[in-house]
């Protein structure tokens, strides 16, 4: 069942799409769409018609069709609009207080999660694993500027505002793979964050949340005990936790499990060896503005170890 | 009049069939009749198209190319290569010419690769040793920082095979 979804968002086509709805929320946005565009068009269509009607005929207009067509046709049709989309709203924003709860905060240019604050409090970033058919409430806050949450197949957006928190509920039905996006301008790499959710069935998130709460996986090889005395000797955990390893840092994004996400640098690239160590060598130049500085002072047997480790770690 | 008859039916279900395995060839890497296009297309490159471009080029004036001869990667397939290069995330260190998003500066451009000496700066650049640096750099020149990827064989003939288009950098 896990396996049958694909390893990365970035292989989806329409992973980040609001058209093809998976979550309770962006099925009403779907559906409000999709009658104001039907109900909107036919008006439309309609006037059309009576234009050219008006255009054959000489005779001027009945006040009966002004009073009906200019004023209690748009009163009602707005009417109707307003009832349709605040109950749309309200149910969007229903809070449930048996739902699960999961920090987000964004960082330029990451994300940090954080679930079950008050209980587990497991810290993993980049990559939110959801059950199906579940409420979830995301407590939405910001470490710097204003950022903007938004997984279009899931759910409606909502800002990041440094400050203070926003909540946002939501469900996801449908389990798989989906993509986020910051939606927000929040400086220069901007665009390049992003993130993966993946639903899971409940069942499969219990196991997944119990797992991931646990410590990082063992070296199991001389070249993973090495990258691992890298990671520690280069000082990477002065930014990053890697629990059973180094813990506490939150300067960058938690690697406890970073080898099991589906991408690599908040959504972007494919999460593999080739591509984490070009990142860990050259950040500066594939995520202009982020920062962790570029380590291209590691001998090339140190990044590769250092870049199997992290890779192993799943 | 009913040999005709036959006939006429015989045309029309080959006709059908034709157009069957049009249809189904026409949808990516599906069924038989694709397998059989596929096949029908190589069968007559090799008949026609390689007495042609040999007639155009090595006979004309009396030189094979032998350099293109020696970097032709037996079974490699150039445009799946080019997506191999993507999934392998190639393009975190290189910049390679036609490659989605490869644009890193990590390690040497790969442009121009066919006209290269030396694979890595130590194995002489023929398909042979192409391959064998792609399935593992570290076995080869221990203080590299290219790490070994986890390429099978199958795919590193098909990158090398992409490498070998990029001429003249």
């Amino acid at each position: 069942m896990e396996r049958d979804i694909p390893q990365s968002a970035l292989d989806i086509y329409g992973a980040q799409s609001a058209l093809e709805p998976a979550g309770f929320g962006a099925a009403i946005v779907f559906d409000l769409t999709f009658a104001m565009t039907v109900a909107f068009g036919t008006v439309f269509v309609g006037v059309m018609l009576l234009v050219w009607l008006a255009w054959r005929r000489d005779r001027p207009a009945r006040h009966w069709w002004v009073w009906s067509g200019g004023i209690v046709l748009p009163v009602v049709s707005i009417l109707v609009l307003m009832v349709a989309s605040t109950a749309a709203l309200v149910a969007m924003t229903r809070s449930d207080d048996t739902a699960l709860v999961v920090d987000v905060t964004g960082h330029q240019f990451w994300w940090d999660l954080v679930y079950d604050p008050d209980g587990l409090a497991v810290r993993d970033a980049n990559e939110m694993v959801l059950p199906a058919g579940r409420p979830v409430t995301l407590r939405l806050q910001s470490a710097d500027v204003i950022h903007s949450f938004w997984v279009p197949s899931l759910s409606g957006k909502m800002d990041m505002i440094p400050g203070r928190v926003n909540t946002l509920t939501l469900t996801a039905t449908e389990p798989g793979r989906y993509r986020g996006q910051c939606a927000e301008f929040c400086g220069l790499s901007h665009p390049r964050m992003a993130f993966e959710v993946v639903v899971l069935e409940p069942a499969a998130f219990d196991r997944w949340l119990i797992r991931t709460a646990g410590e990082a996986r063992d070296a199991a090889r001389p070249e993973l005990l090495r990258g691992r005395q890298v990671f520690i000797d280069y000082g990477c955990a002065a930014c990053h936790a890697v629990r059973g390893v180094a813990t506490g840092a939150r300067l960058g994004p938690d690697l406890t499990r970073v080898g099991a996400r589906g991408s690599l640098g908040a959504g972007m690239w494919r999460m593999n060896q080739g591509n984490l160590a070009g990142w860990i060598a050259d950040v500066g130049d594939m995520k202009p503005g982020a920062k962790m500085p570029s380590y291209n002072h590691l001998s090339g047997p140190d990044l590769r170890a250092v870049s199997a480790w992290l890779v192993s770690l799943k | 009049m009913a040999r005709t008859k036959a006939y006429a039916v015989g045309i029309a279900l080959t006709g059908a069939a034709l157009a069957a395995m049009v249809w189904s060839a026409g949808r990516p890497g599906h069924g038989m009749a694709a397998r059989l296009v596929a096949h029908l297309a190589v069968v007559a490159d090799a008949a026609f198209g390689d007495v042609a471009g040999w007639l155009r080029s090595g006979a004309a004036d009396g030189q094979p190319d032998w350099a293109s001869a020696a970097q032709d990667v037996w079974q490699g397939d150039a445009d799946r290569g080019a997506a191999l290069m993507v999934h392998y995330g190639c393009g975190s260190c290189h910049v390679i010419p036609g490659v989605t998003g490869a644009r890193g500066s990590v390690g040497p451009g790969l442009g121009g690769f066919a006209d290269r000496a030396y694979v890595g700066g130590v194995l002489p650049n023929e398909p042979a040793g192409l391959v064998r640096w792609l399935i593992d750099p570290p076995l080869h020149s221990p203080q590299t920082a290219m790490p070994d990827l986890g390429v099978d064989e199958a795919d590193a003939r098909d990158m090398a095979a992409y490498l070998y288009t990029l001429r003249g950098g």
